[in-house]
This record gives structure tokens, sequence and C-alpha cells, in this order.
């Protein structure tokens, strides 16, 4: 049976090349598409596997209920959370993990690095791999640093460190460690980011004024539980703990109502996100779509030729093959024909990686000792809905009755249920197809509009220098700094804020309170704050809608004022959606109203346009600003720098803003980057997994054609002889290429009845995402049902038309 | 060998009935050489057919070595025309995609049980209606006579002990029918029962005996001097 089965299938493309390639090219696209799409798939969602206790460790999340505030669960926690806890329930087993932004120094080197300050138990905890040292000890003494193989070649050119030395700037000051431990690099599906880990000490959190801050995050807090049921158990605890812990911090309100702690799972951190999971759980029914329209085009192919086999059926049925014998036989070339095309498409797959990984911003890959198990897994699934999918052609292929089709002229060919079904499939392929136009077309739109909307400042011209905020600068430091950059050439506006677009490693929010009116029952809304050095809108381009801007030349404006006391009001400008939740009926009414600002007394003295320093998904925070003349003063962590310029390309003015901070802090390195570049964090995203829908929408849209191509060729030369029959009668070649051609192009003017309600529905769900949908109007409908029939058309439009310009005699002879 | 009992076969397709045959009664004996005649549309291949199982009575019964075929299961008649029939065609339905030898084989691939070496049975069956040196041949690369001698080729490959032939010699020069008409005789000669459908009445005169067909109905089974 293996024999025969291997020699029809050779014969088959040996014979009919065109038809056999055709079905392997379609197949091969298909199987291609789905192992991508796979491959993504498994990476987004086997985060954390390098750790063996993956199953046994929650993140800690806390979810906030708060008008103004984005109410989902985040994953981190406030610093002491885990002291509270074990005071509370002493069986909790965590750790913490904190990370802080540290200089290293190599003789006159200085790089930015991040260091991680975890719980001595912590490389016990996640079972770190380790190249060298001890798990139990390295952590032991704050002394020691554990760092990465990867860190490790970066300053030392080898893994073998452990007993050598690096030297640190960190907030507690400039120390020399000695190398502990080695770890093995992490896979890159992974959340953590253990490059240098150091002890947590007592010391260091006494000093931190927010450690026991509730409502603050501060860090990482990972909890282990032998068993599921346990966590639940504790987390339905958590409410009553937060209620005894927090008490009357929040004022009035009960506070597991405003707070809720969560034990997240650690598989689940990556994908915490809805519109993440969302986004990656399309991306799979894309590569799903992709592999079941290859299908669809075999099963199209497979009936429509079935009737070319009909004959070989009815002998070997009359020699004695039983319909068993006769659906193994089909159903074994079709098992051939789809290993044939996994191993065409495992191979496309690896030639097209570099491209895909690119247009995407990924790094996916295939080792084959390590995805042997997940590849041959793959292909079990291939090969079981490719059986599938052949069940009828090989069913409707051995229930011919060899009697009859002996006896005909014409080869059967699955009479008109087969025909409807073939042009049923048709059209769920091109409404696959037309629908991935439309979205794409969608997505390209919404990409455009957020690239072109009006943020509230402009993007361009402007510099972001995070390093006035790197460890160990002084306020002299940075003082000397701004006024290098005023001097330079092209620079028009200097300013330092304790925000920027694009960066939200401070991020502050606290209650308001209207006191122009009486106090409302309830939780107050939550403004976010921003500290702001002089000329911060002017420098940004942020618009005025009323009011007045702060500044040095109004004493009330200064937030950090010496004699304040209670009773002293400070100025602050709000934002438009301040006034918003804040219902006040107009920004003019709001002026000069005054608040309650997190216990302080403020005067609104103007009003800004919002202005969008994050994620297109998030609306724009309510925001309040409060000024202060000296912001070299300011926290450490806070001041980053923003220069306005003009008249300069970037790479010259970060060379120039370079050299000024390496005159002003040169044990410090220098870190920035345009804002454009910095904002494109959370576009790249968006533009990425466009890009991977676009290529697999192009890959969906070329296994259509291909399938509408191998029909539309069989089906021709099916009707080779009624072409020479109407060419007698007197029809003309463009009457006949009309009819052939408008046979096909009925069932993609049908799929665009089907898709555009479908995809309607579809952009608008994948739109709601954004702060900013662009509108959906019919264009994109009309475009994408245009851009399929185009395709269609360039696909039967030569045959159709060379079957027309066929002569008759010989159309005739055909038969 | 064969005993066909009020045989009748009726077709229905949308609102008309036809009768193909009609109270057959039928006795074939081992070793005979039959050959059938009859205008078109006569029934000749719908009893043929039957005697082929590969379709059935709508109603009478169908004996074979004593052994009532009439209900037995598809899967049955399939090992049945395996192991016991052997089919030649006027098309000669050879499989376009597979070689002569190939083609050959598939006389025995279906077989049940152990059938030794199938090779040497399949060149024997080319040697014996000398088409051995196209072994490697596709159908279309061969002539009519030659396609049609491979195709009792794989009739005879596997010794059944009944060789159905539907005009065998409808789509052949003179000649080359006059070569197949020499192979069914040897092979008659040989021990080999064969039913043979022809509208050739020298070819019929070739056979045993002659069975005549007229609207469905038996109408002369005449015993001929060969």
């Amino acid at each position: 049976m293996l024999r025969s089965i291997l020699v029809a299938f050779w014969r088959s493309f040996t014979r009919r090349p065109l038809d056999a390639a055709l079905n392997l090219l379609g197949l091969s696209l298909g199987v291609a598409t789905f192992l991508t799409l796979s491959l993504l798939y498994r990476f987004e969602t086997s985060y954390e596997r390098w750790t063996p206790e993956r199953g046994k460790i929650y993140a800690g999340g806390v979810a906030y209920n708060i008008p103004g505030f984005t109410h989902a669960t985040r994953v981190g926690a406030m610093g002491g959370l885990l002291e509270e806890m074990k005071a509370d329930y002493p069986d909790v087993r965590g750790v913490r993990d904190w990370p802080q932004l540290v200089t290293v120094h190599r003789g006159a080197a200085a790089t930015a690095e991040q260091m991680e300050l975890v719980d001595p138990e912590f490389l016990d905890f996640f079972q770190v791999p380790l190249l060298a040292g001890d798990a139990r000890t390295a952590l032991a003494d704050p002394g020691k640093v554990v760092i990465s193989e990867d860190l490790a070649r970066k300053y030392f050119g080898t893994s073998d460190v452990v007993g050598r030395t690096l030297e640190v700037t960190e907030t507690e000051g400039r120390a020399t460690y000695a190398i502990s431990a080695v770890s093995k690099a992490l896979p890159k599906n992974s959340e953590l980011k253990l490059d240098m880990l150091r002890l947590l000490t007592p010391t260091r959190t006494a000093k931190e004024e927010s450690w026991h801050h509730w409502g603050s995050i501060q860090l990482q807090t990972y909890y282990k539980f032998d068993r599921p049921e346990q966590a639940r158990a504790l987390e339905a605890q958590l409410p009553a703990f937060v209620d005894r812990r927090v008490g009357k911090t929040f004022g009035d309100v009960v506070p597991h109502e405003m707070l809720s702690l969560k034990f997240v799972p650690l598989r689940d951190v990556h994908l915490l996100d809805a519109k993440q999971r969302a986004a990656v759980d399309t991306l799979g029914v894309v590569g799903i779509v992709a592999l079941a329209l290859a299908l669809i085009n075999y099963v199209n192919l497979a009936t429509a030729r079935a009737g070319l086999r009909a004959r070989e059926v009815a002998v070997r049925k009359t020699l004695g093959a039983g319909p068993g014998t006769l659906r193994t036989q089909f159903l074994g070339e079709a098992a051939v024909t789809i290993a044939l095309a996994f191993l065409i498409g495992l191979a496309v797959v690896e030639l097209a990686l570099p491209l895909i990984n690119a247009a995407g911003g990924l790094s996916l890959g295939l080792d084959y000792r390590r995805d042997g198990a997940w590849v041959a897994g793959v292909f079990g699934v291939v090969l079981a809905a490719g059986l599938l999918a052949a069940v009828y052609p090989a069913f409707m292929l051995a229930a011919f009755k060899p009697a009859q089709v002996l006896a005909s002229s014409r080869a059967p060919s699955g009479g008109r249920f087969g025909a409807r079904l073939r042009e049923a499939l048709v059209v769920c392929q091109f409404a696959a197809v037309v629908a991935a136009f439309v979205l794409m077309l969608g997505f390209l739109g919404q990409i455009r509009h957020m690239q072109d909307a009006d943020f509230g400042y402009r993007r361009d011209g402007l510099f972001l220098v995070t390093a006035t905020r790197g460890v160990g600068v002084t306020p002299e430091q940075r003082n000397a700094y701004w006024e290098a950059v005023r001097r330079i050439p092209g620079v028009i506006a200097v300013t330092a804020s304790s925000n920027a677009p694009a960066d939200d490693s401070f991020n502050s929010n606290s209650t308001a309170t209207r006191l122009d009116r009486a106090a409302r029952p309830g939780l107050s809304p939550t403004l976010n704050v921003s500290s702001i050095g002089p000329d911060y809108f002017q420098a940004l381009g942020g618009r005025l809608i009323v009011g007045r801007l702060l500044d040095q030349q109004h004493g009330g404006d200064e937030q950090y004022d010496p004699k304040a006391t209670p009773d002293t009001v400070t100025n602050v400008v709000i934002s438009r959606a301040t006034v918003k939740l804040m219902e006040y009926a107009s920004p003019e009414e709001a002026l000069d109203k005054l608040m309650d600002f997190s216990g302080r007394k403020v005067r609104i003295v103007g009003v800004v346009e919002d202005m969008r320093f994050y994620s297109p998904m998030e609306k724009v925070p309510a925001k309040i600003y409060f000024f202060s003349g000296l912001p070299a003063w300011w926290p450490a962590d806070w001041p980053i720098t923003m220069v306005r310029y003009s008249g300069m390309d970037d790479a010259a003015m970060r060379t120039r803003l370079e050299t000024a901070w390496r005159q002003a802090a040169p044990s410090t390195p220098f870190e920035g980057k345009t804002a454009l570049a910095n904002l494109d964090r959370y576009y790249k995203p968006q533009r990425d997994r466009s890009n991977l829908f676009s290529l697999g929408a192009a890959a969906g849209a070329g296994i259509g054609c291909i399938g509408l191509y191998g029909l539309a060729a069989f089906n021709t030369s099916r009707r080779a002889r009624e072409v020479g029959l109407r060419k007698v009668l007197g029809a003309s070649s463009p009457q006949v290429a009309r009819l052939l051609i408008g046979q096909f192009l009925r069932p993609i003017l049908i799929a665009c009845l089907i898709a555009w309600p479908l995809a309607f529905w579809a952009l608008r769900r994948w739109l709601s995402q954004f702060d900013d949908p662009v509108g959906i109007g019919p264009g994109i409908f009309l475009a994408g049902a245009a851009a399929a029939l185009a395709v269609g058309l360039a696909t039967v439009g030569g045959l159709g038309w060379a079957a027309a310009a066929t002569s008759p005699g010989k159309a005739l002879r055909s038969e | 060998m064969i005993e066909l009992k009020s045989l009748s076969r009726r077709y229905r397709s949308d609102e008309i009935e036809t009768t193909a045959l009609h109270d057959v009664s039928l006795t074939i004996r081992q070793g005979e050489f039959v050959a059938i005649m009859g205008p078109s549309g006569c029934g000749k291949s719908t009893l043929l057919n039957i005697l082929g199982t590969i379709d059935r009575p709508t109603e009478g019964r169908y004996l074979f070595d004593g052994e009532d075929l009439t209900a037995s299961s598809e899967a049955a008649l399939a090992q049945h025309r395996a192991q016991r029939l052997g089919f030649i065609f006027q098309s000669f339905n050879l499989v376009d995609d597979l070689t002569i030898a190939e083609n050959i084989e598939l006389g025995l691939l279906y077989r049940k049980g152990r059938q030794g070496s199938r090779r040497a049975l399949v060149e024997a069956a080319m040697d014996r209606v000398g088409v051995g040196h196209r072994a490697r041949h596709f159908p279309h690369q061969l002539s009519g006579g030659q396609q049609q001698r491979a195709a009792i080729a794989r009739a005879i490959v596997g010794e059944p002990s009944l060789i159905l032939a539907d005009e065998p010699t409808g789509n052949l020069d003179t000649e080359n029918g006059a070569q197949v008409m020499e192979i069914l005789k040897g092979l008659n000669a040989a021990g080999a029962t064969i039913v043979m459908v022809t509208h050739s009445p020298s070819h019929a005169d070739q056979a045993g005996r002659r069975i005549d067909i007229l609207d469905g109905r038996l109408v002369a089974s005449v015993a001929q001097a060969i």
C-alpha cells in the first residue's frame, strides 16, 4: 500500500507538474504562515519557562478603583508589602526585586546599567541557573554581586569572573563589589532582567520614605505557593488584610474598595494586559485561518480533479479494491502531500525568519535540538487538520460506482453538490481575503492617524536627556549642564521636569478635592502630578487655553517654599482633562478656583491643552502641574532635561548634548534620545503587529489566489468544448472571456458581502482599545473589495482570455 | 460455475424507470467461452457488469460456484473480484499514471494472503501477451493493440477462474483484433472460463456458445463448433 501511495504521489508531480505545484505551493504557504505565527504565539505565551518553579510562583499585583485612574491589575507592589504580609501570614514565602539605575565604571568609561536589589533567597526561589557560584551564599553579603554571563563578557570578555570586582555607583554612592556568582543568560521571553543582582538590605529600605506608603508601587514582589488553591485562599483574605493595614490612610473610604491586592500567576504576567493578550490571540487566529485557507485549496483542487481519477478508481474497484482500501490510498497520498508541504513550509520559515523578525520586531528562532518536540507537535496538528480536510475528497473518490464511471464518456466531478461546495469554499476563502485587506487598511489608517494626531505639543525638534537624573549627579553639575546646553547654537529652550514624553519612571497620582463647593461623598478624583521647571510649556510647545503659565516672577508659583504653612496656597496649572474630571463647567470657570491636592491648598492660575505623553491606548491623564524654579535641587531621580532645538539634525544635536554632558558630569554616562524615538516604544508594537498581520494577510491572499487559479484552470479546461460551441454559434472572444472571468469573479463579490460586516465588527473592536480611534468610513471597505477583485481578476483574467481566444475547431476536439 | 435465476435490473432516474435486464436466467459452465451479442442498449454490458459484481441485480439471484452473491457485502464482492475475476474493457482502462508493469500488478494488489513474488507473476503475464519489452512505458506510449494486450495481462495475472471481456476488440483494427481473439482462445484452451460481449459476428463465432440479447431479454443461446 505504501509503495502504491508513493508511486501515485510521485506520478502526480511528474505527469501534472502545474497542478501538483499549485497544490503544494498553497499548502506550503499556509503551513509556513501557520508555523511562523505558532512560533510567535509560543514565544509570547511561554514567558518565564526558564524557571522550573514557574507553576508555583505568583507576582504581586495591585488594582486601584479611583476616579480618573485606570482600573486594571498591574504587577508591582509597595516596597514594604512583603514585610507586612509576613507579619500577618508568617507562612508566606516571597522575594522582592527592586530595579535601580546604576553606573558601572571600567577605567575611565562609565556605563549605565540596571541593578536588581533582591532578597537573599532570590536565586534559590527562582532556581536561577548559575554558571558559577553557590546560590545559597551568593547574595548573603551586600558587598557581593551576581552578574549574568552577558554582563560578564561585556566587562571582562569571559564568563569566568567569580572573585573579580566591579566598581558601581548607585544611590548609596560609589563602591567596589565582589562577583560571587555568574548566572546563565535568560531566554528573550522573560520579563525578569537579571543582569546584576545585589542584596536588598534593611539599611537600604529604611532610607526609602515611601516604603510603607500604601498606594505606591516601587518594586516587584513574587510569592510561591505549592498549589493554586493556596494562592486563591490567601487572596480571598487580602481585602481584610488591606482594611486592617491601611486603616484611615485613604480617609473615610473602605480601603479594599479602593485598592485590591492580587496574585498573578508568573506565566500570565507578560500578557496581563487584555489588549496585548488579544493582539497575540489575533495573530494566532490569523495563523489558523491561513492554514484553513490552504486546506480549503487542497479540498477544492482535490475534489475538482477527482473526476480525472474516477476511471482509475473504477478500475481499482473492478480489480478488487474495497472502498476502505481506496480511502486509505487517497488519505495516504494526502498525508504524503501534507508532509512534503510541511517540510517546504519549514524551509520557507527558516529562510523568511530574518525578514519576519525585522518586520515584526521579533527574535523568533528554531533550534531543532530544543524545539524538536514542538516541531513534531505542530506537524501532528497540521497533519491531523490536513487529513480531516482530505476526508471529503477521499470518501468522494472512493464512492464512485465503477459500472457508471466505466459506462460514461465524461468524467464525474462530484456532481452539483461538489460544484456548490467548491464555490462555497472559494467564497469563504475570498471572504477571508477581503476581510484581511479591509483590516489591513484599517490598521494602517489608525497607525497613520496616531502618527499625525495632535499630541498637544511638538514632538519633533525635542531631545530628552535622562542623564540629569543619573545616580551621583549633583545639582551643580545639572546647573552647569543646562547653562552649557543653552549656549549650543540652535537650542531654543531648555527645561526640566519630572515627566517627559514616553518616560514613566516617575509617576505620581494623588486625590484632589474642590474647595469651592461642599465635599461629595465617595472617592475623590485622582490627578497625575508633574513637577516642572522654568520654560516647560515653551520648550514643549504646549498650548495655554486660559489664564497664565507658571514662572519665577510670581512668588506663589514656587512649590518648595521654606516658609510655607498649612494655609499657604500654591499656584498650579491644570489640563483640559482635569477641568472635566473636576467637573468645572469650562476652563474659564476653573480659573482662580481653590482645590485640596493631597492635603495641600492649590489655586488654578492656568489651563493648558492635554498633552499625550504615554500610550495611544491610554486616556490622557488629568494633569496638575507644580512649578519649581530650582529643579537642579529636586530629588535625584526626578529631573529629566528637555531641549527644544531647530536648524540642526538629531544626530548632530545629540553629539553636542553628549559633549556638553561629558564636560559637566564626566563620571556619569550620557543617556538621552529624541522625543520621537522615545515615543516610538508605544507605536512600534502597533506597527510591528500591523506588519505581521499584513504579512499573514498577504500570505492568505496568495493562498486564495493559488486556489482560485487552480480551480479556474481546471474549470476552463472542462469548459473548452462549450467555448468551441459558443464560438461556432457566433460568440466573440471578448464575450466568451467575460463569461469565463465572470464565473470566477461572482464568488468574490459574494465574499465581499460576507466579509464587510465581519471586518467592520473586528475593526471596531480593535479600534476600541485606542483612546483616539480613527473613523471607519466606507472607503476602506470598497478599497478592500477592489483589491480582492483586482487580485482575482489578475489571477483568472489571463486564463479566461486565453481560453476564449482558442480556435473553435481545436476547442471542439478537446474531448 | 455461474447460475443466474430470473435476474432483472432496472434503473430509476427522476421520473423515468428503465429496464436494462428482464427475467434473465442463464448457466455458464467451467471452461466455457461464451459470446454475448445484441444491439446497442440491449443490456449486454449490464449483464456483464452484474456477472462482474460491479453492479447488482434489482431482482433474481446470482450463484457463483454455488455461492449466492446477490446479498454479499461490498467488501466480500471486492475480494471475490480480486480472487476470481479478470476484466478486459473496450477502452482498455489502463491507469494513465502507472507504467504497464504497475498496471498489470494492480491485478494482484488487492488480493488477501501471501502471493509470493508479484514481480515474477507480472513478468510472466507480460511475456504471455508479448508486452514484456514495454514494462516501464506508460499507456499513452503504447499502440491500441499493445494497450489491450497489457489489459489482458492485467486480467490474467492472478489466474482468475472467470474472465469478463466487454467488447475487447471494439477499439482495435482488424489485425490487432484478431491477435486479441487468438490470446482469448488460447486462455480458454488453457482452462479459463470467458464471457465476452461483442458486436462482431466473426469474433462471436469463435466462442463455444453464443447468447443473443434483445431489449433486456435473453432470446437465444446457441452452442457453436469452434
